[in-house]
């Protein structure tokens, strides 16, 4: 029926793909139900890893954020570490946590905490001192102080910093997907497994879009978990 | 051949670096997309080596109309002309570069050095090496930075004052002989406001240059303007006139509102204490010297509880006295003698 | 997506975080070779106590490893080439556009190319065309381009105004005003993105192994597939090592090459 390109008469490059619409839609027809269960794979395990990533990144962001040498040393491991490419840490991880949810989690986990961390430590020490030194001054414990005065002005930044971790962990995802893990990221190998095939373009097709499309969605749905969780007065 | 006439008018205004007339004509702004213009039909005439203030509230068009003389902002229609020549007929570029130019924000070129800052215009212009590092000595000097100190820093390592000093020497580095600022001390505070005022009196003394200089602040145009311009909205001049003129004789209740609590006072420091008609000599009186003003001759009777005191001069000789009443009596009769002259 | 680094860009805002922590950089500085040296030996160490049976001598010798960090290197290099010879001139040129719809638009490409996971993309190209060196490097320059391009952007949007201004008033050209004025104020943004696409490359040349172009990537996963774990290990400490040592590299690149005054 309708073909890809024009570029298929003249040079001829997307003759062995077979790609057409009906096919597609057809593809899509046979298998909606797969691909509901993988999206909602790939949006849960993202979101899992989001929260263990929240609670240990803030952690460490709180215990550090005022000591400089800490700091300095927790900025500089999780800079280092996101610099790892991905398929490295997941093969690695493999041998030690099998194949499956485990070692896709730890991995997002472990590429979550820079962002996380970071802007923790820079929403923290962005809280003007007056503030802190008014709530010191009516009788306010440290911890007190830390949960009700600086962890509520640092939330913004802070959540930014789960935003940039939701945007790079639903692409790792993908990759997972080489080591058994959830989500689209299987489709996208599935494409690739079986080329000259004449599914393999609907199935990589539709892996990617629908991570792009997943992307968008969770980097939409952060602005309005921003406006909902944080204080009236903070917000522009 | 246009091109040729206009390089070699820039170069005839440029070497006259003490100053030059600057007529507008019927000037006008509006802005795309808006209805209202921002200037409308601004007329004035400043001559060589005039310094003059607009004063006006925020958005009121002053901004904008000074902006169209270098052509930051292109006028809609209207014609400006700088010595005489129509400044829309030369390349806005090679324009700019014989025009001074300050701006609140001073936009010190953070990457630069102050000495590059300060040389950008003369290399542009094709001076030599050794030329530009002369001048930049001779200009960080005239705004009191010492060079060995100044030179090699960056701006962010200067502190506010000392920025504005260098934004200054910046537009005075190829020596124009037009200067436009815009509101230059405004985000200084008020003590090195102060002394930033006096230093440029004194430069300005030497320099002559043709100054527009914008400002919201009445007492800073009353220190610093041969004449002043109260302007309202679309830049529509209420009066155009010496300090002394419109603190004696405000032209209406607008500009009467703008000069605000204490016009008397303001006045007294505009006026010369010889300007009064002296009172015979005050034995035992204290003195002031002729050069002082009305206001420092007012304050020294109210600091010494005295009823009249001594004017002397240079020689340290009085030459007569000054009461309450003789102080009166000068503002009760528009002085023409005010002003600085 | 496979990697990403520190880059000081906040994507999704498009606000830079201007954290810049004179301690937090003198211990990276130090740290990242010191690490790599410790994992490069204690590898190596644990390596050569083992038996390696005939499969992990094929790979786990110097040449075999040696070409394949050499095409990881070349890959990397060459796609992260073209991204600095096509993106920042493209980044220039659409900051000169006045429209601002033109610039929304291009900036709204950018963010789908930000969400778009590179194993799809790498993975799609190869099933339209062809596998193999070629296809790597052209899904690599798709990939970084936008990043580099909307980094560029940035960075010239963010030259104060006054600084501009002043430019413009000393009676600088248009394109003076980019040479002597932005440019050099957007040179650490701009680096930035240089930075993470480079770091990117790395990452994405390991997945490059699933469309035959080589690289570090063939030992992770013929390490994986035969079971054999020395393999794995080694390619996965050196791929890192890379990954590391050239993020390293390009930020001290950054640290020399900023305008001094910022």
């Amino acid at each position: 029926m309708v073909l890809l390109s024009p570029l298929k008469d003249e040079k001829g490059w997307f003759m062995d793909t077979g790609f057409n619409f009906a096919q597609l839609a057809l593809f899509l027809s046979d298998r909606w139900g797969e691909i509901i269960n993988l999206t909602v794979q790939h949006i849960s395990v993202v979101a899992i890893s989001l929260v263990i990533a929240l609670v240990v990144g803030v952690a460490i962001g709180v215990a550090v954020w005022n000591k400089p040498i800490s700091r300095a040393t927790a900025l500089a491991a999780a800079g280092i570490a996101i610099t790892i490419p991905s398929l490295a840490l997941l093969a690695l991880l493999s041998p030690l946590l099998g194949l499956g949810w485990g070692p896709t989690i730890v991995a997002l986990v472990f590429y979550s905490l820079l962002p996380i961390i970071r802007n923790t430590v820079v929403g923290l020490r962005e809280v003007p001192a007056g503030v802190l030194e008014s709530a010191r001054g009516m009788g306010m414990s440290r911890a007190r102080v830390m949960l009700t005065t600086q962890l509520p002005i640092a939330w913004p930044v802070i959540l930014t910093g789960v935003r940039v971790a939701a945007q790079l962990t639903i692409g790792i995802a993908a990759i997972a997907a080489y080591v058994a893990g959830p989500g689209l990221g299987q489709y996208i190998f599935t494409g690739l497994s079986s080329i000259g095939s004449r599914n393999a373009i609907n199935y990589a097709l539709v892996g990617t879009v629908l991570v792009i499309v997943l992307a968008l969605l969770v980097d939409g749905a952060f602005v309005f978990i921003t406006r909902f969780t944080t204080s009236r007065g903070l917000r522009g | 051949m246009a091109e040729i006439t206009n390089t070699g008018f820039l170069t005839a205004i440029s070497e006259q670096s003490a100053g030059v007339s600057i007529e507008l004509d019927n000037v006008t702004k509006v802005y795309p997309g808006q209805s209202a213009p921002a200037v409308e039909n601004f007329s004035m005439s400043i001559e060589p080596g005039e310094f003059v203030v607009f004063v006006g509230p925020s958005g009121c068009g002053k901004t904008t109309t000074m902006k169209m003389i270098n052509r930051i902002i292109e006028p809609t229609s209207g014609s400006i002309r700088i010595d005489g020549k129509d400044v829309l007929s030369l390349d806005p570029n090679a324009l700019r570069r014989h025009i001074g130019y300050v701006i609140q924000q001073i936009g010190l070129f953070p990457h630069r050095t102050i000495a590059e800052n300060i040389g950008t215009v003369p290399r542009m212009l094709g001076w030599s090496k050794s030329k530009v590092a002369e001048r930049v000595d001779e200009l960080l000097r005239t705004v009191q930075l010492d060079p060995a100190d100044f030179a090699k820093r960056y701006p962010k390592q200067l502190s506010g004052g000392q920025q504005q000093r260098a934004g200054v020497a910046r537009a005075l580095a190829a020596n124009p002989p037009v200067m436009l600022m815009d509101e230059p001390f405004g985000a200084t505070d008020p003590i090195t406001r102060e002394k930033l005022q006096a230093e440029f009196l004194r430069l300005q003394a030497e320099l002559g240059k043709t100054i527009i200089f914008v400002t919201h602040d009445f007492d800073e145009a009353i220190r610093l303007g041969d004449r002043i311009a109260v302007m309202s909205e679309r830049s529509k001049i209420e009066q155009f006139d010496t300090p002394a003129n419109i603190l004696a004789a405000p032209a209406n209740d607008y500009v009467a509102s703008f000069i605000g609590q204490g016009a008397a006072i303001k006045r007294l420091t505009l006026i010369p204490v010889t300007a009064a008609r002296l009172l015979p000599v005050a034995e035992g009186s204290p003195g002031i010297p002729a050069d002082g003003s009305l206001r420092d001759a007012l304050d020294l009777i109210v600091l010494t509880g005295s009823r009249a005191i001594n004017v002397v001069d240079a020689d340290g000789r009085p030459m007569g006295s000054l009461d309450h009443a003789t102080i009166s009596a000068v503002l009760g009769t528009p002085s023409k003698r005010g002003g600085r002259g | 997506m496979s990697t990403a680094t520190a880059d000081p860009v906040d994507w999704s805002t498009g606000e830079v975080t201007r954290f810049r922590d004179r301690s937090a950089m003198v211990a990276r500085w130090a740290a990242a070779p010191a690490f790599v040296a410790v994992a490069l030996i204690a590898t190596f160490a644990f390596v050569s106590a083992l038996q390696l049976d005939s499969i992990e001598q094929r790979t786990l010798n110097p040449d075999y490893i040696t070409a394949r960090i050499r095409e990881h290197i070349v890959l990397t290099i060459v796609a992260s080439a073209l991204v600095a010879v096509l993106a920042i001139p493209a980044g220039i040129l659409v900051h000169r556009v006045q429209s601002r719809i033109f610039r929304g638009i291009v900036l709204t490409i950018g963010n789908i190319g930000q969400a778009t996971p590179a194993i799809g993309v790498v993975i799609l190209l190869a099933i339209v065309w062809q596998t193999g060196f070629a296809t790597a490097v052209v899904a690599l320059v798709a990939y970084s381009f936008l990043p580099v391009l909307r980094n560029t952007m940035i960075g010239l949007e963010q030259v104060s105004p006054e600084a501009k201004e002043a430019a413009r008033g000393m009676g600088m050209t248009p394109g003076q005003v980019l040479r002597h004025i932005e440019l050099p104020l957007a040179t650490p943004t701009i680096l930035a993105g240089l930075r993470t696409s480079l770091v990117f490359a790395v990452g994405v040349a390991t997945v490059a192994t699933f469309i035959n172009a080589g690289g570090l990537g063939d030992m992770i996963v013929n390490g994986l597939k035969l079971q054999r774990f020395p393999v794995l290990l080694v390619g996965a400490v050196l791929v890192a090592a890379i990954a590391i040592l050239i993020d390293w590299l390009a930020g001290i690149v950054e640290d020399l090459v900023r305008p001094k005054g910022l």
